[in-house]
């Protein structure tokens, strides 16, 4: 094997200088990954956890993110003038964004209320669980990038902080969460010994336990997105479809290629070629759109984004939800109801 | 060689132009639907394949790591059986074999050999002033198109009607029209005219037997018994993964190949031991019968032992390119084989690239293409585990591009 200097995208970079420096890969601050749960009044210490890895907060700033990328191709330039800025304390990734494109807040919004819908959901089915303050990102794109030192670092951060807090289990609200939870850390460090949930698995669960069934408030056609990591990693397929199933007025159609055989939505490689990310995007859109469906729901909010975009792009009139919403929707109407 | 950074940037910049040509996808479209529907056919005609595969996983891990043994045992059985054998340690080293086993000024016919494309074998047998055909149809079209194959089994899956007549139509100087009947017997003729002229026909290997010497070869077209069977020479080119202990094993992993490759059933499988032979006059054996005078094997390490020593990236070597992977994933769809490394293709042929064929600085960008999405692992018959090893390469990588 040659020993020659290899090449990788700047955005590996800066990427891990800021979950080093602010746990998380986009340099948010603790209260925009927080501010979620203000007047939930959820506890911050607990057994079991609602671990949201900052996953959702995040996606609202990824497209933007993307866009600069495009812009930018791989030209380092700009991006070692912003790297310069961590000397100085600064936050790079956020700021850089700003500054070139406008951040929605709307869209950051939409995420928030995701997040509280879930927590609502867990509360509504008799779960209790804490949030923990100053939540850390689990490291799965250190991961995917190869960076596993990086990864072992956030590893052991991420243990000394659900040891201080007394976790022992952790309900994981997105698939890559409790993929690299479950499957990865083990392989990095020894101490990692806590229970793993996902998120759906939970819900589908208590909804078993409470035998009760839900109604939306109108009737609704649905196609389900089994996010690759939940329905291949994870292989938790057949709990969202559990839980589609105790909601009567909602008309559920298999998208061809389901569970196992599930396409990617493109967000993988968004932050390194953003343009194949799109093409990709649009292929699933397609299939999913092809279902007849008025909404197709998904279970992870990189899934959620990159498929909204896809089916922007294809200008198909599908709407693209979580789960969650459904979920919670149906929920709330029997809760009316009781 | 251009610096990592340009060839991530060309890499891309192809991959994307390719993703969105219209005209390849509708090609793809139709290969893709096809393939799930034939793939599909065979398993629900055969179900025992797929128990059969999961053997053959075991039997392949067995091997990957006794390759240097199987060497010698298939080496001795050839020699035995009459052949002549080499063993290059890298591509450079098999194309100075095959170099000078052939000379200059002369005709090959080739059957499709992916170990002939991992070296370059074609452009380098020509710079030596030979005429080198394809044999098959699909590679013979991607010859004549300047283009390098798109696929292990279906090298020009991309590629529509209308393009083949005209391809056919420049080689021929008459016009050849747009109907695959006609164009399929144009290039049978045309083909049949190399094989009676050919000096050295050209093969690969599809799996090899160590205790016969036996190289199996898997085909449709009847091209590459044609090609290794009418010249009076026959050289074999063989990537030491490809050995398995028995006759009985070969038959085994034979079986599983054509399955995923979405054959039901293969129309020819050639067996092939040594150069032909005889003992019809006092059953004293003399080789150099009807078929070939000489058989040449060439086994090519080019990186798999190094790659076999790697405690995970080996998973790779249990490959047995059927190309199923490469049907289910989101990016080949949109791009084929301009998602791969020249030889090989996907995220599986980015750690086959960086080990075997182009090294890690083109395996770097092929390896941050896969969408780690796990489709093709559902599919593959070895379960090869790529969503475990893509984050393997990726830091192999990092860690060169920190040095």
């Amino acid at each position: 094997m040659k020993s020659t200097k290899l090449y990788t995208p700047p955005v590996f970079r800066i990427i891990s200088m800021n979950i080093a420096k602010w746990g998380n890969p986009l340099g948010l601050k603790k209260s925009d990954c927080a501010s979620w749960a203000d007047g939930l009044q959820l506890p911050t210490k607990g057994k079991t956890i609602l671990y949201t890895g900052c996953e959702y907060q995040m996606t609202a700033y990824i497209r933007p993110l993307a866009e600069v990328l495009k812009r930018m191709k791989f030209r380092d330039t700009l991006f070692s003038a912003f790297s310069g800025l961590q000397t100085v304390g600064e936050k790079i990734g956020v700021d850089l964004m700003k500054g070139y494109t406008k951040v929605a807040s709307s869209e950051s919004e939409t995420y928030n209320r995701l997040l509280r819908m879930a927590a609502l959901t867990l509360k509504r089915l008799g779960i209790d669980f804490a949030y923990l303050d100053g939540e850390l990102y689990s490291g799965a794109l250190l991961y995917e990038y190869g960076l596993f030192d990086e990864l072992e670092e956030q590893a052991k951060r991420i243990v000394n902080q659900f040891k201080g807090a007394g976790v022992t289990k952790i309900i994981a609200l997105t698939p890559h969460s409790a993929e690299v939870f479950q499957q990865v850390y083990p392989r990095f460090i020894s101490n990692f010994d806590f229970e793993v949930v996902p998120y759906i698995s939970a819900v589908a669960e208590a909804l078993k336990k409470l035998g009760t069934e839900l109604s939306l408030p109108e009737p609704l056609t649905l196609t389900l997105h089994d996010p690759c990591h939940l329905a291949r990693a994870l292989k938790v397929t057949e709990e969202p479809r559990e839980v589609i199933r105790t909601i009567t007025n909602l008309d559920f159609r298999e998208v061809a290629l389901n569970k196992e055989l599930t396409g990617c939505c493109g967000a993988p490689c968004e932050t390194i070629f953003p343009e194949l990310s799109e093409l990709v995007a649009v292929k699933r859109a397609e299939e999913l759109s092809a279902t007849g469906a008025e909404v197709a729901a998904t279970l992870c909010p990189f899934c959620h984004a990159n498929l909204s975009k896809g089916v922007g792009l294809t200008g198909n009139k599908l709407r693209v939800a979580d789960l969650i919403e459904i979920v919670y929707q149906a929920l709330e109407v029997s809760n009316a109801r009781a | 060689m251009p610096e990592p950074k340009q060839i991530f940037e060309e890499y891309y910049d192809k991959l994307l132009h390719k993703a969105q040509d219209d005209d390849m996808s509708l090609g793809l479209a139709r290969s893709v639907r096809a393939y799930r529907e034939g793939r599909a056919r065979a398993l629900e005609r055969f179900p025992h394949t797929i128990a059969l595969a999961e053997e053959v996983r075991r039997l392949k891990e067995d091997c990957v790591g006794r390759m240097d043994e199987l060497v010698q045992k298939a080496t001795a059985s050839l020699e035995e059986n009459g052949a002549q054998v080499y063993y290059a340690e890298t591509g450079d080293d098999a194309l100075k074999f095959i170099g000078e086993i052939i000379g200059s000024g002369k005709i090959l016919v080739s059957g499709k050999t992916l170990t002939g494309e991992e070296i370059g074998l074609r452009h380098y047998v020509e710079g030596l002033g030979n005429e080198y055909w394809e044999t098959d149809c699909a590679q013979l079209i991607q010859q004549l198109r300047k283009e390098k194959p798109m696929h292990y089994v279906y090298p020009s899956l991309h590629i529509r009607r209308e393009q083949v007549a005209e391809i056919l139509t420049d080689l021929l100087g008459k016009k050849i029209p747009p109907d695959i009947p006609t164009e399929i017997r144009t290039i049978r003729k045309f083909l049949r005219s190399k094989y009676f002229k050919a000096d050295f026909g050209i093969s690969g290997c599809n799996v090899m037997a160590a205790d016969t010497g036996t190289i199996f070869l898997l085909e449709s077209e009847g091209n590459i018994r044609m090609s290794t069977t009418v010249p009076p020479v026959h050289i074999a080119l063989v990537g030491i993964e490809k050995i398995v202990s028995t006759l009985h094993d070969a038959f085994n992993v034979a079986e599983v190949v054509w399955r995923y490759a979405g054959f039901t059933v293969p129309l020819y499988v050639s067996m092939i031991s040594g150069p032909s032979g005889t003992a019809d006059i006092e059953c004293t054996l003399i080789h150099g019968s009807s078929g070939p005078l000489e058989l040449h094997v060439i086994f090519l390490d080019n990186g798999r032992s190094t790659l076999a020593k790697d405690p995970i990236l080996k998973e790779a070597l249990l490959c047995i390119k059927c190309g199923a992977c490469l049907f289910e994933c989101p990016v080949f769809e949109l791009a084929a084989g301009y998602y791969g490394g020249h030889g090989y293709f996907g995220g599986l042929g980015a750690i086959l690239t960086a080990y075997m064929s182009g090294g890690f600085e083109e395996a770097a960008p092929i390896a941050y293409t896969c969408l780690r999405c796990g489709r093709c692992t559902e599919v593959c018959p070895q379960s090869i585990d790529l969503s475990r090893l893509i984050p393997e390469l990726r830091h192999r990588i990092v860690e060169m591009a920190r040095s």
